[in-house]
């Protein structure tokens, strides 16, 4: 592809530094200003440091995400340097042959694209009650891109997997603040050797940006965005799942419902996976005022390694529902845009929902099922507008 | 483009001013006022910005939780200070304060020119 040759030329040599913010340095922002952000477009600022941006839902009317208005999910700082040319990818643990890949070996191998939404755990997190710890995300902790790069399977099969090979663990080159454990996963090999995971080095068809986890990433799709690790820098073929605060406390969830203030053991917790079924409506924005005539509902819908089957709205509280136009555009991983046209026959308020149905028969709850770590939030969604 | 910003907050740090009325790079926010402001700053921006914890709205149980596993992954918090930390974090980010509204980011670097 020609983005390749593009891109070993931008790296070629070249040493991507970033100095980290220096700590507690603080001045203030005039109120209405918008923070200066490189490559980042109108985002909602969660955090500068670590980076964490979250997109207005209103910018959901593109099958792909533009890359400035894609999410960005840390859970530390990005890497302070980031040198292209002596980037090395390591491959080891259970293997006949452990390996060592450049970036430029990379590229040798096989490139395969996959359309993926990719969605944090912890997206809607906000609208969880009561409030759980986190960032919290609002609805737009999402995006899709078509990531491209070799699978992950052409990398495991060269290095001779061993059966005893049951979990593949990545890790990234995160910088890690004062004595916070690292930021290592693992995939079960079955996903691993899945088709569709890559090691994606491009995002619709550019080089990943920094933000994105330049020059390399897992991409697990259908996942949680937990599991496609930035920055990668090491796999490791491992006999058990990863033991570790990302795997466990960290990205689990109840086997069983529970309330709020209940124990929960970890033997009774399993690692969040694939992605729910979700809508939400970009269009008309919650809180707008609208003239009668024709409105145009509009938003995505997603379902992790399930297609979505239908979404149907409703303008008067749930009473009746009515099926959405979906979008032309599809891939198996993909959000499907939707849109449904709708007359409102008075003036008012209104609340308009939308909910979506998938493959395996999943529909989205009316209420949220709570978690004490606030993952998968997948509530039925609803703006309100008033039409005059 | 972090290295220009990088530039300006250390100068800022020397001066203890902001670099330029015409660079306001916003990089973070404050923590609010009170007797914990400045043990606060020290135990929890050296890792992270304020804006982590200015969009928390946390029961005091739960802001302690948060405060003993921070403390054990590297927050600076004195024996005598755990207390005072977590009733300065509950009074002020407790689940009755309205909701943290978030700036937007714009494409730009710190001088305000157009980024990429």
């Amino acid at each position: 592809m020609n983005s390749r040759r593009e891109f070993l030329k931008q790296v070629s040599g070249a040493v991507f530094a970033a100095a980290a913010a220096p700590s507690m340095l603080t001045w203030a922002l005039p109120a209405g200003q918008a923070v200066p952000f490189p490559g980042e477009d109108g985002m909602i600022l969660r955090s500068f440091r670590f980076v964490d941006l979250e997109s207005p839902v209103e910018y959901f009317n593109t099958w792909l995400t533009p890359v400035p208005h894609f999410f960005v999910r840390n859970h530390m700082h990005e890497p302070i340097e980031l040198d292209a040319s002596g980037w090395r990818l390591s491959l080891g643990g259970e293997v006949e042959k452990p390996l060592t890949l450049s970036l430029a070996e990379l590229f040798k191998l096989e490139t395969h694209s996959v359309v993926n939404t990719l969605e944090c755990a912890g997206n809607g997190r906000s609208l969880q009650r009561p409030q759980v710890p986190g960032i919290q995300w609002g609805k737009g902790a999402v995006g899709t891109a078509r990531f491209s790069g070799p699978r992950l399977h052409d990398i495991l099969q060269r290095a001779g997997l061993k059966p005893s090979g049951k979990h593949v663990m990545f890790r990234g080159l995160d910088e890690v603040p004062g004595k916070v454990p690292p930021f290592i996963r693992s995939i079960p090999i079955e996903k691993a050797l899945d088709a569709d995971t890559l090691i994606a080095t491009h995002m619709s068809g550019s080089p990943l940006t920094k933000h994105h986890g330049f020059p390399a990433r897992a991409l697990v799709p259908g996942w949680i965005g937990a599991a496609s690790c930035k920055w990668l820098t090491e796999i490791k073929v491992l006999d058990a799942e990863f033991v570790g605060n990302f795997m466990s406390p960290g990205y689990r969830l109840p086997n069983q419902p529970v309330k709020p203030g209940d124990a929960v053991k970890p033997e009774d917790t399993h690692a969040v996976t694939a992605l729910s079924v979700k809508s939400v409506i970009s269009g008309p924005i919650d809180s707008s005022s609208l003239k009668m005539g024709k409105v145009t509902v509009h938003g995505a819908a997603w379902a992790g390694e399930a297609d979505i089957v239908k979404v149907e709205i409703s303008t008067d509280g749930g009473t009746t529902w009515n099926l959405a136009k979906l979008g032309r555009d599809q891939a198996h991983y993909a959000w499907r845009l939707w849109s449904y046209d709708w007359k409102p026959g008075r003036g008012g308020d209104y609340s308009i929902q939308s909910r979506a149905t998938d493959s395996q028969g999943r529909v989205q709850p009316e209420t949220p099922v709570w978690n004490p770590s606030g993952y998968l939030y997948n509530a039925v969604d609803q703006v309100n507008v008033h039409v005059s | 483009m972090f290295r220009k910003i990088s530039a300006v907050a250390l100068l800022a740090i020397t001066t203890g001013l902001p670099a330029q009325k015409s660079a306001p790079a916003n990089v973070t926010a404050d923590l609010p006022a009170g007797a914990m402001q400045t043990r606060a700053t020290t135990a929890c921006l050296e890792c992270h910005e304020a804006r982590i914890i200015l969009q928390q709205r946390l029961s005091k149980a739960a802001w302690t939780k948060e405060v003993d596993k921070m403390t054990k992954w590297g927050a600076v918090v004195d024996p005598a200070d755990r207390d005072a930390l977590i009733d300065y974090l509950s009074t002020n980010f407790s689940p009755d304060k309205p909701a943290y509204e978030p700036p937007r980011t714009a494409n730009k670097n710190a001088s305000g020119k157009s980024g990429d």
